[in-house]
């Protein structure tokens, strides 16, 4: 890897900057509390699907291994279990493992929000009017050109992840929620399914087949109620078989991801024996997992929902750019 | 050979679906449930139709072999680029929707490799820089100093480039073709 500087994206980035301070300006004027959190932690939550970094602090005969936060939300469940309210969380969190490309870098800003005594149908409105504020403040209008094409910030396209399936994979809701039934699907439309489980063909289908037609209506499009094994940390429906989370996308760009917080301690304690076993099994790095955050939800988390969103994502939304490198003044690649 | 999605390349050959396609995009990511993907776009050399294709990062694909050999560019028609391989002086004709942009670079006479399998040539490996004449372009006004300032240039294929306003007509250049940006003056003799 080596050090790149890009003093040619000066006025791309500072519009990007003046984007990161209307954030903040739109969620302190609603009561949300600036978080300033550690991005090193001698503990992580732990989660199987991430590959993390590791660090060690030395003084003389001392060391401890410390690793880089992959999300602040270890911090903010235990703050918001002893009462710190809404609050929000902007900078950067650290993803081992996935290469540079358009839209990822292993070193991002994640903007992370939680509203308390709300679900995710509130934080979908919250949402949708911080785009709309940002957008006003940046290019003065609520109608965003990303790409040559126009979308209105005035409302969502919305879609439940069952509906999205039928509208553009003919995947029945049936078919969607029976894995077996799914996976035979899968197999009829040509997918490699020998060896591979309903999550890996779910996920394929999704992002070949789903993705790409989210967003490009005219509007931000929201999907929601995933199916369970999808949301495990949020609030299950009543239907038995979905889940409250949401995602948003515009022009195909997956932007952010948002849960009615499970709050659940037996559940979510479950859960995260469940992820450290296969996090082992994965032969990913070994980190203490965070007996504190687990202290933390059984103390009670409050009804809340929170929202990430990757802020340079919104950035080449909101600046016209078609990568995130094209916000940057220096990169490492 | 068979390797793992998440190991494609841009610019190797695959068997998808009983066609030969070349990998023009990969991009890896971790969707949070489920196996990691690898989303690519492919051409067909065939048809030369370009689609989007997620495959999962430890899925098996196959390659295609294929043989990178030193041809000399000769010229095009409305279809081809035409190709002699200075071995054999066999000629190949390239379809121009496999070559893609980067021919309005190319300068007849000059040497590159040629993919080839089974003696049918897919496309071309592209050089990473390219040394070209500009032939046209205007000196830059006076006073017009801002830090990354350019203006339009030609060179001697025709093609056009954006220039940093020092450069002159008559000098010679270098350009990433892929990107048709310019890298550096050349260095003369």
């Amino acid at each position: 890897m080596k050090i790149h500087s890009h003093i040619q994206h000066l006025g791309r980035y500072k519009k990007y900057q003046n984007m990161v301070e209307l954030i903040h300006k739109y969620l302190q004027s609603k009561g949300y509390l600036l978080l300033d959190l550690p991005v090193m932690s001698p503990t992580l939550i732990p989660e199987s699907y991430l590959e993390i970094f590791e660090t060690e602090f030395q003084y003389m005969d001392t060391k401890e291994k410390l690793y880089l936060t992959p999300s602040p939300e270890l911090f903010i469940k235990r703050l918001l279990s002893e009462g710190v309210g809404d609050c929000y969380y902007l900078g950067k969190s650290f993803r081992n493992s996935e290469p540079h490309s358009p839209k990822h870098i292993p070193e991002f800003t994640m903007l992370e929000l939680y509203k308390t005594g709300e679900n995710y149908k509130y934080m979908a409105r919250e949402v949708l009017a911080m785009l709309s504020y940002v957008s006003r403040g940046l290019n003065g209008t609520n109608t965003l050109v990303y790409q040559g094409k126009s979308i209105s910030l005035e409302n969502w396209e919305e879609m439940t992840v069952a509906q999205a399936f039928e509208r553009y994979a003919s995947v029945s809701e049936d078919e969607l929620f029976d894995q077996r039934r799914f996976v035979r699907r899968a197999q009829g439309k040509g997918y490699a399914v020998e060896g591979f489980s309903y999550e890996d063909l779910w996920s394929q289908m999704y992002s070949q087949e789903i993705e790409p037609h989210l967003g490009v209506n005219g509007y931000p499009t929201l999907l929601y109620d995933y199916p369970v094994i999808f949301a495990a940390l949020s609030t299950p429906n009543l239907d038995g078989k979905t889940a409250q989370r949401f995602e948003f996308y515009i022009e195909g760009i997956e932007l952010g991801n948002c849960y009615s917080e499970l709050t659940d301690a037996t559940m979510q304690e479950k859960r995260l024996v469940d992820e450290y076993q296969e996090r082992k099994k994965s032969g990913k790095i070994e980190h203490p997992a965070d007996d504190g955050f687990v202290d933390a939800l059984k103390k009670g988390l409050p009804d809340s929902t929170g929202i990430a969103i990757g802020v340079e994502r919104l950035g080449m939304i909101m600046t016209d750019a078609s990568q995130i490198e094209d916000l940057k003044l220096i990169t490492i690649q | 050979m068979a390797v793992q999605a998440g190991n494609l390349k841009k610019g190797e050959f695959i068997n998808y679906q009983g066609d030969i396609w070349q990998v023009q995009k990969t991009e890896f990511y971790s969707p949070g449930k489920g196996s990691a993907l690898m989303r690519t776009k492919i051409k067909n050399v065939t048809s030369g139709k370009t689609i989007d294709y997620t495959f999962k990062s430890n899925e098996y694909v196959d390659t295609v072999e294929v043989n990178s050999i030193e041809m000399q560019y000769l010229y095009k028609d409305a279809e081809n680029a035409i190709f002699m391989d200075q071995q054999s002086f066999n000629q190949y004709e390239v379809p121009l929707e496999m070559v893609g942009d980067i021919i309005q670079f190319f300068k007849e006479g000059e040497t590159m490799y040629v993919y080839v399998h089974d003696e049918k040539p897919l496309s071309i490996r592209p050089p990473a820089s390219v040394t070209l004449k500009i032939t046209q372009t205007d000196d830059a006004a006076r006073g017009d100093t801002v830090g990354n300032a350019k203006k339009e240039a030609e060179v001697e294929t025709g093609a056009k480039v954006m220039v940093p306003l020092f450069i002159k007509q008559g000098e010679i250049i270098t350009i990433n073709p892929e990107t048709g940006e310019y890298t550096g003056r050349a260095t003369q003799g």
